[in-house]
């Protein structure tokens, strides 16, 4: 292949051919399983990556970058024939300037690696996916993924101030800058943002960054039932915007039983944070606390480390701890990802469980109720073509209930080649098919030969 | 159950979420391939159970075993032993790498992985032993690793011939011989200081133990560490046998290796009835003066809360993960790998300014590149004279 014969005097022993060093790229965190690269490449610096562009866009070969390979729709793996371009070797941070409140990071810093470096500054990078551990600062902006503390910091494009990118021919171009305003014309950062890799490769990151709060408090509710803890969650931040605002379902409990013991008649958990000085957190997670009993069952809360800890990781872990409790082996998870205004949140749900019950679904319903996010962990025999039909079906209900009431079909997944047709659901749904035109074309101008992640978000 | 149906529930409970991987010390230790990383380990094991045309044996073989992926993974899925299982599959159908089948022949032809007991048994001249009921047994391990650094350096110069010369020493197994003068002088006198060290705090504590000198076997880690599962039991049988005919029914180990093979593996394939302590477990424990960086064994990590010794004894640790490795276990086949994780790890340790503490002769080994790192029982028994001396004035 002449592409390879021409990348490897460049990258090297970076250059991976085996068909045995080949396979694991064929999967992210997703159900789904892509073509098996024909290579994959490692770059180790910016110059890498337009050297391995230049010489694909020369070619033709499709190119799909991979970072943590945390992606739950499919975004990171190969759709066509084509190379798997990881950036796990990019993972330095360039920078950290406290008075600019700004770090540069390379793509392939993972975002719990990043927290523990601003920790050591008392700072932090708000944008908390669960995948956290795993997720990259390249993957979570192309995915513009979210996480717990959506209800309070927002998700990803609210602290992206520039980027370094390399486009499809190779050619390198800055998208704003280290600054916290700016007002030169289209916003060419905030189009990177959620992009999946489609547009350009990401090689390095300029992000705004927070003080940590000085303490925190971890509470969690125990109540009956879901209107109980949207009408809770509604008087709080009437009050106090939380840190983190999540429920669990009961099936999302037993998953975690070691970290969060439930009293009976329990249906749904909330999982809720209250931070600030040392002098005003314990106020306000006394004011949670009143308003969470008029609802619950039960409250406890914590400012131990160690259980905050426990707890914490715990919700973050829920995607793969369900698996535990799957009914046969061969199941596996399909993690479904909608957002609805928040205020729609509860008899939203109302409609998901119904629509499961009704598609003869196993499901566990968790998310963010801070910022209206639902997720379902929907266990799936991926092997069985009439489960499947089922979990695609119980896809589409949940799409279509998001849509109904004012949401959307992606929260903080993103497309990938999972959600391609609900995004045209979406958009048809709204009369909104322009805007799906719209970013096909910008599609087309930065990668007119269609090289990188081919067949991602739309055909 | 088969140990193929073993693979497929242990990687079958994955959601290849990536978790693992970050914390796996394999990974960039390889440039970040992901077949020498946890979750491409499982994605290998899956893959491997529906197409057996593929060679996993780099991926299985490159393991450390230091299951730092299980105390991430939130569905429980070890890593660690998928590989584990994997290079079981592997030795049985002969696809093992060829220094590893060159290593088990020796082991189980000499009872020593280089046929070098006897000169493993050098450290112990002058000592007098009583009490053989309690054994202390050192598993030649403190001793075998001034041989491995010398190997290492032998595999270097053989470089793409190792091959060639693990299938010679396989055909000529005699021809180990070659080894036995073959070891770092300094290393070895490290080692055998720490042993007596261990037999001097044994002692003060009133501790009464014999020991086989070069009877004494190997205990077989490599064998069962390389996926040997029937060589293993056999091993396991012979040195089971042996302690018996001596009348041992107390064993002093003293390395985590050792303990966590005879405590734990060895009752799975033989008949083991023998009490297993750890030697720092019979001498007391108080609170050493000044401050150290006190290196974890992940061996330690699996089974026992290491980091309460290091709490009841040490001002200071700096684990901020329990289970770092010290990239000993890779040693053997992945020199590169090895090195990459060992002097990750020791810059880490380094930084602290501190002298650094370990407790286990591979961490040692991998970990010693200056003359801050010292073993544990030398800080125990320099600690224990001190507090001694003390009250004497």
């Amino acid at each position: 292949m002449e592409f390879i014969d021409e990348i490897r005097p460049i990258l090297g022993k970076y250059v991976i051919t085996k068909k045995e060093d080949l396979i694991p790229y064929m999967n992210d965190a997703s159900y789904f399983t892509g073509e098996m690269p024909q290579a994959v490449l490692l770059p180790g610096s910016t110059q890498d990556v337009q050297n391995i562009m230049r010489i694909a866009y020369k070619y033709d070969v499709p190119v799909v970058v991979k970072g943590g390979g945390s992606s739950l729709t499919g975004s990171s793996i190969l759709k066509t024939e084509g190379v798997v371009m990881s950036m796990l070797r990019m993972n330095h941070i360039l920078d950290l300037n406290l008075n600019d409140k700004c770090v540069t990071a390379e793509p392939g810093v993972r975002l719990d690696d990043l927290e523990r470096f601003l920790e050591k500054y008392d700072h932090f990078y708000p944008p908390d996916p669960a995948s956290s551990r795993a997720a990259t600062v390249g993957g979570s902006i192309s995915t513009n993924a979210g996480g717990l503390r959506g209800v309070a910091y927002g998700v990803t494009k609210d602290w992206v101030l520039g980027l370094e990118v390399v486009l499809a021919d190779g050619t390198l171009v800055k998208f704003g800058n280290k600054t916290l305003k700016r007002s030169l014309g289209y916003d060419m950062t905030a189009l990177m943002i959620g992009s999946e890799g489609t547009l350009g490769v990401i090689t390095k990151a300029y992000l705004k960054i927070w003080p940590k709060p000085e303490r925190t408090a971890r509470i969690l509710a125990f109540l009956r039932t879901i209107d109980d803890a949207g009408r809770a969650i509604a008087e709080i931040k009437e009050h106090i915007i939380p840190e983190m605002a999540e429920f669990m379902d009961k099936i999302s409990l037993d998953s975690v039983p070691d970290a969060i013991k439930y009293p009976q008649g329990t249906n749904y958990a909330l999982l809720l944070d209250a931070s600030g000085s040392k002098e005003t957190v314990q106020r306000r997670k006394e004011d949670i606390e009143t308003i969470l009993k008029k609802y619950a069952i039960e409250t406890r809360s914590t400012m131990d480390e160690t259980e905050m800890n426990r707890i914490y990781q715990a919700r973050k872990g829920l995607y793969a701890s369900i698996l535990k409790l799957r009914e046969k082996e061969g199941e596996y998870i399909v993690i479904g990802d909608i957002v609805v205004p928040v205020s729609e949140l509860p008899s939203a749900l109302k409609e998901i469980e119904i629509a499961r019950d009704q598609d003869g679904i196993r499901a566990a319903l968790f998310g963010h109720i801070g910022d209206g996010n639902i997720h379902a962990n929907i266990f799936a025999d991926l092997s069985d073509s009439q489960s499947m039909e089922r979990v695609n079906k119980f896809m589409m209900d949940m799409a279509m209930i998001s849509v109904r009431h004012g949401g959307s079909v992606s929260a903080e997944h993103g497309i990938g080649i999972e959600k391609k047709k609900l995004l045209v659901e979406e958009m048809r749904f709204n009369d909104n098919m322009r805007t799906l035109e719209l970013m096909k074309s910008v599609k087309k101008i930065f990668d007119p030969k269609n090289i990188l992640n081919r067949g991602n978000i739309f055909d | 159950m088969t140990k193929l149906q073993d693979l497929i529930a242990e990687a079958g409970k994955c959601v290849n979420c990536g978790f693992c991987e970050s914390v796996c010390p394999t990974l960039p230790a390889a440039g970040f391939l992901s077949t020498k990383g946890a979750r491409g380990r499982v994605d290998i094991a899956k893959f491997f159970y529906k197409d057996d045309s593929i060679d996993p044996s780099a991926s299985f073989y490159s393991c450390v075993d230091c299951y730092a992926c299980l105390t991430v993974c939130p569905a429980g899925v070890n890593a660690g032993k998928v590989s584990e299982i994997g290079r079981m599959i592997l030795a049985k159908q002969g696809k093992a790498p060829e220094i590893a089948k060159m290593i088990v022949e020796l082991t189980m032809r000499y009872k020593n992985p280089l046929g070098v007991r006897e000169k493993c048994a050098q450290w112990a001249r002058g000592i007098e032993f009583d009490a053989p009921e309690t054994l202390l047994y050192t598993g030649n391990m403190y001793q075998l690793m001034a041989y491995l650094r010398k190997f290492g350096k032998l595999r270097k110069f053989f470089g793409q011939y190792e091959v060639q010369l693990a299938s010679f020493i396989r055909k000529h197994p005699s021809s180990v011989s070659i080894f036995h003068d073959l070891y770092d002088k300094a290393m070895m006198d490290k080692m055998n200081g720490y042993l007596i060290n261990i037999v001097k705090l044994l002692k003060q504590n009133g501790i009464k133990f014999g020991y086989l000198g070069s009877e004494e076997p190997y205990p077989g880690t490599f064998i069962y560490d390389l996926g040997f599962e029937d060589e293993f039991r056999d091993y396991a049988r012979y040195v089971s046998e042996l302690f018996r005919s001596k009348g041992v029914k107390r064993i002093i180990t003293v390395d985590p290796h050792t303990y966590e093979l005879l405590k734990y593996i060895y009752p799975r394939y033989t008949e083991f009835n023998f009490e297993v302590v750890y030697y720092m477990d019979l001498i007391g424990t108080h609170k050493i003066s000044g401050k150290y960086a006190v290196h974890t064994p992940c061996h330690f990590s699996r089974y026992f809360d290491f980091s309460e010794y290091v709490g009841r004894m040490f001002d200071v640790n700096v684990e901020e993960n329990p289970t770092r490795c010290c990239g000993g276990p890779d040693e053997l086949l992945f020199p590169e790998i090895s090195e990459n994780i060992s002097e990750k790890r020791f810059n880490e340790l380094s930084k602290t300014g501190l002298p650094i503490v370990t407790a286990c002769p591979i961490c040692y080994a991998n970990l010693a590149k200056d003359d801050s790192v010292t073993d544990i029982s030398s800080i125990l028994l320099a600690d224990g004279e001190r507090v001694s001396s003390a009250s004497v004035h």
